[in-house]
């Protein structure tokens, strides 16, 4: 399997990194200049026609979308995750997609609030969102301590801790004052997020992007 | 295999009736009613700690999120998309999560405008929706005349086109200022996806039983005005 990744560090096709690096899938970086307009050319519209990253070539042509890419991963490998036939398959696939469509789309409404409502409208944009992160992480915190799921656990990497870690690191450093996230609120979720980046993986990646040695819980440092 | 169907006409929910319909298995419907509080109750909060729907019940527990349903049921019974080995399995999945996390997002924004910042603004956000709902319809445009996928065809019934059939036809309808109505003219090949779903009998079926008149995909307003 030939594969490759269009990638600019830090960005999100780091979490795709993070589950390569993880499976030990040999794989190529293809460096994305972000600033030079990469993502509009038409050899990359090739690859992904919505031009964004991450996007990763595959035997079976190229996929795009974070939560796409983690869970073709899973289900090729059979790893980072439960397989189709396993029992806890929904409950994973519901929290892959609600962590893309509702954690991830509100960080991204925190990080770009002049999209959804303008310039003129950044702090009602970004209040809006300060409440949807911490309402969205506080279901996750209570699902993790009601349930303990294998597949978002202190014990085993699993593609959603990475997808999850990298997402709070951003929101941990990214917002302004008085915006941000205080890990400490989450203490089950900063236990799966401590260990996801410990792991041998994790550091390798964070040593090449320049990460820090905790990129998910102390991404300042 | 017995499934409940958590469910209000007409809303996200009639996406996963629209997929238990075309499998063809057997389920129930568990009406929720908003304004009685039924999404906030301690019930259905232990069905889906989100509080919305859908959210289907199963043998191995409740799912939530329009994709991982459609995903858990086509991997289960498959007949709604590329199974989990197909080669075809990268491009859908690339799209589905498109239309998810993205368009869908879109269009909630477009018919919620108040959500994003308050109702001060709410003017604003809805144009933005709009200019973003168009750039992103075309994308799917474009993709289906390069690419003529089967899994998003006139040819067949498929899980991407009677999620895009429903949550395009609140685009068309929901807008009260009529300007701010999505409009599927300037996308041909989408529209006859979406004019080849809304005519294959799982989708009648739906449209009876949920209320959605005899155009639902393609002229929504119809049935309304």
């Amino acid at each position: 399997m030939m594969l490759t990744l269009h990638h600019a560090p830090d960005f999100s096709s780091t979490i795709v990194r993070l589950a390569l690096e993880e499976l030990e899938l040999p794989h190529t970086l293809a460096i994305v200049d972000l600033g030079g307009g990469a993502l509009a050319a038409p050899e990359y519209r090739q690859v992904n026609p919505v031009g964004l990253i991450p996007a990763l070539e595959t035997d079976d042509g190229p996929i795009f979308e974070t939560a796409a890419i983690l869970l073709w991963l899973v289900d090729t490998t059979g790893r980072l995750g439960p397989g189709p036939n396993d029992p806890d398959r929904g409950a994973f696939l519901s929290w892959l997609f609600f962590t893309s469509n509702a954690l991830h789309q509100a960080a991204l409404a925190m990080f770009y609030p002049h999209r959804p409502a303008g310039e003129a409208n950044t702090d009602a944009t970004r209040a809006t969102a300060q409440d949807q992160i911490t309402a969205r992480l506080g279901l996750i915190e209570a699902m993790i301590g009601a349930q303990s799921p294998r597949w978002l656990s202190p014990d085993q990497p699993g593609a959603l801790g990475y997808y999850i870690g990298i997402l709070v690191r951003w929101l941990i450093l990214l917002p302004p004052e008085p915006y941000g996230l205080n890990l400490d609120d989450f203490p089950q979720l900063k236990a799966v997020l401590a260990a996801h980046e410990a792991r041998p993986a994790a550091q390798r990646v964070a040593t090449d992007e320049g990460l820090g040695r905790t990129p998910f819980t102390n991404p300042g440092t | 295999m017995s499934y409940t169907l958590y469910h209000i006409p007409d809303w996200g929910s009639s996406v996963i009736r629209l997929m238990l319909e075309e499998i063809g298995v057997p389920y129930s419907v568990a009406l929720l009613d908003w304004d009685a509080g039924d999404f906030d109750s301690a019930a259905f909060r232990a069905v889906n700690p989100l509080g919305l729907v859908p959210a289907l019940a199963t043998p191995d527990g409740p799912i939530f999120e329009t994709a991982a349903i459609i995903l858990w049921l086509n991997a289960r019974h498959g007949g709604l998309g590329p199974a989990p080995t197909d080669p075809d399995r990268a491009a859908f999945l690339s799209w589905l999560m498109f239309v998810s996390n993205t368009l869908h997002q879109t269009v909630l924004t477009l018919i919620h405008p108040d959500r994003v910042a308050g109702e001060a603004v709410q003017e604003v956000v809805q144009a933005h929706a709009l200019e973003r709902l168009h750039g992103e319809a075309s994308r799917l445009e474009a993709m289906i005349i390069a690419q003529d996928p089967d899994w998003l065809s006139p040819r067949r019934p498929g899980a991407l086109g009677y999620y895009l059939g429903i949550i395009l036809r609140w685009a068309m309808y929901l807008p009260e200022n009529k300007t701010r109505r999505f409009s599927l003219d300037p996308y041909p090949s989408l529209r006859a996806v979406l004019k080849a779903h809304e005519g294959f009998p799982a989708a009648l079926r739906v449209a009876a039983a949920d209320g959605l008149g005899d155009t639902p995909f393609t002229a929504p307003a119809v049935a309304l005005e």
